[in-house]
């Protein structure tokens, strides 16, 4: 599942027009990584919400910049499936 | 003595041209910019003729981002003020200081993105809205995104006074510069109307010009069998610059601002005053602020829409300040269709031309001059008169009247 959320990551981020291509897990997603502006992961956190029936709240949204993808390709994943730990 | 206040710059994007030159030349000429629309254009069936304005890929004037969800108007309003920038030698930071550089440059804002993100809405749900759909639809986002593109830090605005926005623009720089609190203002307007929606509004009001075989026959101001007007897509923007300011660095001049005017006829959202009081007082306020008398003006570029009752009312109003014997007056509409606000900025350089050239442009179609609209009309050929000074009309949904009135270069004080 996670691949799946990365590769979908990944297809948005380059449909919005940033530059994915030398991203990996460990590239955050603000100035230090892939300089995605406050508008632009607020664009990726509705797609994620459509794609994927999640919900982030209003803050969770602001702390996307500090995420790497691979990180939250695993909180997606938690969201999906928050009963697969037990 | 108040400041002079004269252009240095001019950008344009028009379905004639992109500079002065061009635009006059297609208009003395009457080589007509109206066409059908093109298979798969949004307004394809829905309008007989349409101005078109050649494109521009958005990412050309916007980081990659920004370019998607962006309404052409402000992709437009970009290119005009990169082309006036650059027309007049001018970087923000080297030639002015940031602070000392205002833009005033409206529109009605970004209707075409709004009516898709509006459609996208109703299909998907919230899902459908983008988080870039404000940045990209704003009425002051042209205005504001040349503040950011080109760092300028003074007086930002855009004006809501529809088709009288763009010459009221350049009036509100006028204002600015002459009061000293800005060195130069890129000043004018964007509108991309060609779209659904919007071409309904207007055909369904019964305001577009319609039956026409030849789509460059449509728009024919003043002329007996006119029936609508021709919309049109496009952008202008002026740098208007205190002529010190301008002799300091020694930049050309096209023409001075002398003065303007702005009135409302506060009588119908739509329909001007039948008796041309609101437009004719415009005029003289205009004419007063030059230092003018009327018979100072050697040349009239008139709104002339092409409307029935727009063009007749103009007439009254310009037979109101004149009497029966009026200067050579035209309307450029006929090659240009009404690029709505846009329409001024775009005038006042064909303005700027003729007190250049001193050629008068004809009005294009004007075959048949229709008795209510008369007045000393330019036809067919281009009329080679020098003149002194020129006036310039537009007129808004709203009553909105807004005169402009434009000379030759004058020599500084000192």
């Amino acid at each position: 599942m996670t691949d799946e959320i990365r590769t979908f990551l990944f297809a948005a981020l380059t449909e919005m027009k940033y530059d994915a291509e030398d991203a990996d897990d460990d590239t955050v997603f603000g100035p230090a990584g892939l300089d995605v502006d406050s508008l632009g992961l607020a664009e990726l956190a509705v797609r994620v919400e459509d794609r994927f029936g999640v919900a982030f709240d209003d803050d969770e949204a602001e702390d996307l910049a500090m995420m790497t993808v691979g990180e939250l390709c695993r909180s997606v994943q938690a969201r999906i499936q928050p009963a697969s730990a037990h | 003595m108040r400041p002079i206040v004269t252009v240095t710059g001019v950008g344009l994007v028009s379905p004639v041209g992109a500079t002065a030159a061009e635009v006059f030349t297609a208009v003395g000429e009457g080589r007509s910019g109206l066409t059908r629309p093109p298979e798969g254009h949004p307004v394809h069936g829905v309008v007989d003729v349409a101005g078109f304005s050649p494109p521009i890929d958005p990412a050309s004037v916007l980081p990659g981002p920004e370019s998607r969800v962006v309404d052409r108007s402000i992709v437009m309003a970009l290119r005009a003020a990169e082309d006036a920038l650059a027309d007049a030698g001018v970087q923000v930071g080297r030639d002015v200081d940031p602070y000392r550089i205002a833009v005033i440059v409206s529109g009605v804002g970004g209707l075409s993105t709004l009516e898709s993100q509006v459609l996208e809405r109703a299909r998907r749900g919230r899902f459908g809205v983008s988080p870039y759909m404000l940045p990209g639809t704003l009425p002051n986002m042209g205005a504001a995104r040349i503040a950011i593109r080109f760092g300028v830090r003074g007086y930002t605005s855009s004006i809501g006074t529809a088709c009288a926005a763009g010459a009221q623009s350049i009036g509100e720089a006028v204002r600015i510069l002459r009061a000293g609190e800005a060195d130069m203002v890129l000043c004018g307007c964007s509108e991309a109307p060609l779209f659904p929606t919007f071409a309904d509004a207007f055909g369904n009001a019964r305001a577009l010009a319609r039956g026409w075989s030849d789509p460059t026959a449509a728009s024919r101001p003043f002329d007996r069998r006119r029936n609508g007007l021709v919309l049109g897509e496009g952008a202008g923007v002026l740098l208007l610059e205190r002529a010190a300011h301008a002799a300091a660095r020694g930049a050309r001049r096209y023409a001075d601002v002398l003065g303007w005017g702005a009135t409302n006829d506060a009588h119908h959202p739509t329909t001007p005053r039948p008796d041309g009081t609101g437009a004719a007082q415009c005029m003289r306020i205009a004419l007063r602020d030059a230092g003018l008398r009327p018979d100072d003006i050697g040349y009239v570029n008139a709104h002339g829409t092409g409307t029935r009752a727009g063009d007749a009312a103009e007439a009254t109003a310009l037979r109101e300040v004149y009497g029966s014997s009026t200067p050579p007056v035209s309307s450029t509409k006929g090659v240009t269709g009404h690029l709505l606000g846009v329409s001024g900025v775009v005038e006042a350089a064909v303005c700027a031309e003729v007190l250049r050239t001193g050629l008068l442009p004809p009005t294009h179609n004007l075959d048949d001059p229709d008795p209510a609209c008369e007045m000393d009309l330019i036809r067919k050929e281009p009329r080679a008169v020098p003149v002194r000074a020129v006036l310039s009309n537009s007129f808004g949904f709203g009553g909105h009247n807004v005169s402009l009135v434009l000379g030759h270069p004058e020599p500084l004080p000192g």
